[in-house]
């Protein structure tokens, strides 16, 4: 019998909804603004974070990672999204590195020093901004940076050696045939050693493009920061997966000894990599979402002001419908019925509509919008969930009215 | 007639209807008492606030009395949950408006078949039976017209169309001529009878003392009160029972054409 007034009800909706179309249609898009930008957000943020976290997988389970500071969850992050570690003094030292080299089972220990400067090329005089990254040649180890022509840093070689990516070779001197030439940074030149292969992987745990950076040596990144390392981030690799969690622990502790019982920094290992790659990048996300949930929350009210208004309209019908036998609760479910339509379609609509955006933001974007079954079942059940918390009070209060009163109406 | 054997279809002890408390008391009904039988066809009159409106009310359980007794088919009614009150008016009720109140949205067909919504009947089967029932008042070819589209007086044949077809125990009829032209009027009242002839039990509420010549019992109401009761000379319900609708189409009132009537039953 239940099965028989959904039936009635989808089509007592059909023809009220019909009957009033543009009404329909315009609350039908409040809801689809609102799913669209949460389907949006979910695909494009799922989509980073699969990057990321595809690379920390290939790279074995054997990978953690030091950052300065503590990485906290909390508003302040969305408060103040912009003040990025880069900008302010790392809490980590050389001398941490040199701890975590000595700490049992670690393999390979690589700090990142991260510049932003404008490299001068010695063809042309041709002036690339670029992300200079200072750090030691086991970066090639820990990162897997795949060496396209010449090689990687090396301890015996000349303070003044870098290695570039492949594009900002091409940047820099037209070619990714590069070995031999030179370019100056702050007025000191630095000669190519090496060029990377193209990886085409610009979303990373270590936050740099490596197609648009140079290597440089840690020494040659301190002379720029008066001798003093500012390392925005350590990769360690453990010897074995067996052996990480006992690293990450002995770090952590060594690491708490070096500053004096402050817990000022954070070991990071496996999926908490890839979620704080950029905390901007977060914060926006953030954003975006209450934006979102405010859309969805003024969608909402749409629903229930037009079913207000359905409800006034049809007081009459409600109480010829209760006069020949409809329960309070048949009529409750009609207008229900009537919401969740409206608020369904707008979920399918937005939901469509939100990967449409995804696309087209991604084309502009270097990583692909995620589909997965998760986002558009979050994208459907908050629209449903609009329909029921924003229908269920009209239902109600239509279910509530007094036949008698009803079939008064405009007499 | 066999209708005495059975329980009445409505029986009222002691009913009351009050608004308001203290000072601004008002009963709308005060003890009314009532039997009615199965095949009467009762209409109740008064001047406006006797409380004849209120009484239909609650007989339709569209209203609770304050006080008294209601048995409807034998069964007291009165304090059961709105539920049960939606389920008897879904089974044994079939109320007629002054103002039809058809559903715009709805073609007459779906508007016949909507109490057969509630019974949980599937949708090919009710429009089935609405169809049945549209034919029987000769509104086959409009089945498909909009409310909107019809006049006034088949506005309401449709809409007695739509009390009939659940077969209630009971017609309610609230001034069912209220809105039409005397000719409409006419018509519709009938097809009233007609039903009344086939062994409906029909309840009118009515201001046009006309009106009353269709009807086996005339009550008169006021103030709360049964003020008169008349049984008008009975029918010969059940022989004409059997006798299809269309035969009655242009007939006089009832009173006046009773002798012919009997003719053509005798001849069959």
């Amino acid at each position: 019998m239940i099965h028989l007034y959904i039936f009635e009800h989808l089509q007592n909706a059909y023809l009220s909804l019909r009957a009033t179309r543009l009404r329909t249609l315009l609350t039908t898009l409040g809801v689809a603004i609102g799913v669209a930008s949460i389907t949006t957000i979910l695909a494009l943020s799922g989509g980073v974070t699969k990057v990321v976290l595809s690379q920390v997988n290939a790279l074995g389970g054997n990978m953690t990672v030091v950052r300065p500071g503590v990485v906290s969850r909390n508003l302040d992050n969305f408060a103040n999204p912009t003040i990025e570690q880069t900008y302010t003094t790392s809490t980590i030292t050389e001398q941490d590195i040199a701890t975590i080299q000595s700490i049992p089972h670690v393999a390979s220990v690589a700090p990142l020093m991260i510049l932003s400067n404008t490299l001068h090329s010695n063809v042309d005089n041709k002036h690339v901004p670029s992300t200079v990254v200072a750090t030691t040649p086991d970066l090639a180890v820990t990162s897997e940076l795949p060496i396209q022509s010449g090689q990687f840093l090396d301890p015996t070689l000349n303070r003044d050696s870098a290695v570039i990516g492949s594009q900002l070779s091409i940047n820099l001197f037209g070619t990714a045939q590069s070995i031999g030439q030179t370019f100056t940074l702050r007025n000191q030149t630095f000669t190519v050693i090496g060029v990377l292969k193209y990886i085409n992987n610009p979303i990373n745990y270590n936050a740099v493009d490596f197609d648009n950076a140079a290597i440089i040596s840690l020494e040659s990144g301190k002379a720029f920061h008066q001798g003093i390392a500012q390392i925005q981030q350590i990769d360690i690799r453990a010897d074995s997966t067996a052996a990480l969690p006992g690293v990450m622990k002995s770090i952590s502790n060594a690491l708490t000894k070096n500053h004096q019982g402050e817990k000022d920094f954070t070991v990071l290992s496996g999926k908490d990599i890839s979620q704080p790659t950029s905390r901007f990048f977060l914060a926006i996300t953030s954003v975006m979402t209450v934006i979102a949930a405010i859309a969805l929350f003024v969608g909402g009210i749409g629903i229930m002001n037009i079913m207000l208004v359905g409800v006034a309209e049809r007081t009459r019908e409600i109480g010829l419908r209760k006069s020949v036998g409809a329960s309070s609760g048949n009529i409750a479910w009609q207008f229900l019925t009537e919401a969740l339509i409206l608020s369904l379609v707008g979920g399918v609509i937005g939901y469509l509509g939100g990967y449409f955006i995804a696309f087209a933001v991604s084309t502009m974007l270097p990583f692909n919008p995620i589909i997965t079954w998760q986002i558009a079942a979050i994208s459907l059940s908050m629209a449903v969930g609009v329909g029921v918390i924003f229908g269920l009070y009209p239902a109600i209060r239509a279910a509530r009215k007094d036949p008698i009163e009803s079939l008064r109406q405009y007499h | 007639m066999s209708a005495s054997t059975l329980p009445p279809v409505i029986e009222l002890r002691g009913l009351t209807k009050q608004y308001g408390i203290g000072e601004a008391e008002h009963r709308a009904l005060d003890e009314v008492d009532l039997t009615i039988e199965k095949g009467e066809f009762v209409t109740i009159m008064g001047p406006s606030g006797c409380g004849k409106t209120t009484l239909l009310n609650i007989l339709g359980l569209l209203d609770r009395s304050n006080d008294g007794e209601y048995l409807l088919d034998g069964n007291s009614v009165e304090s059961l949950s709105h539920r049960r009150h939606a389920r008897i008016r879904s089974e044994q009720i079939g109320i007629v408006f002054q103002s039809f109140n058809l559903i715009n949205r709805l073609n007459v067909i779906e508007n016949v078949a909507l109490p057969l919504t509630y019974k949980g009947m599937f949708r090919t089967k009710r429009l089935k039976m609405a169809s049945e029932i549209l034919n029987s008042f000769h509104l086959s070819e409009r089945e498909y017209y909009m409310p909107w589209q019809l006049s006034g007086g088949q506005m309401q044949r449709v809409a007695i169309a739509r009390a009939l077809v659940n077969h209630p125990s009971i017609i309610l009829a609230d001034e069912p001529t209220g809105n039409l032209d005397s000719k409409s009027s006419h018509i519709i009242m009938e097809e009233l009878s007609d039903l009344h002839k086939r062994g409906n039990t029909i309840i009118m509420v009515t201001h046009n003392p006309n009106l009353t010549t269709y009807a086996s019992r005339v009550i008169h109401m006021l103030d709360g009160k049964i003020a008169s009761d008349t049984k008008v000379a009975i029918e010969q319900v059940n022989e004409i029972k059997n006798i299809p609708l269309g035969l009655h189409t242009n007939k006089k009132p009832i009173s006046r054409s009773a002798k012919k009537r009997q003719k053509k039953a005798a001849k069959k």
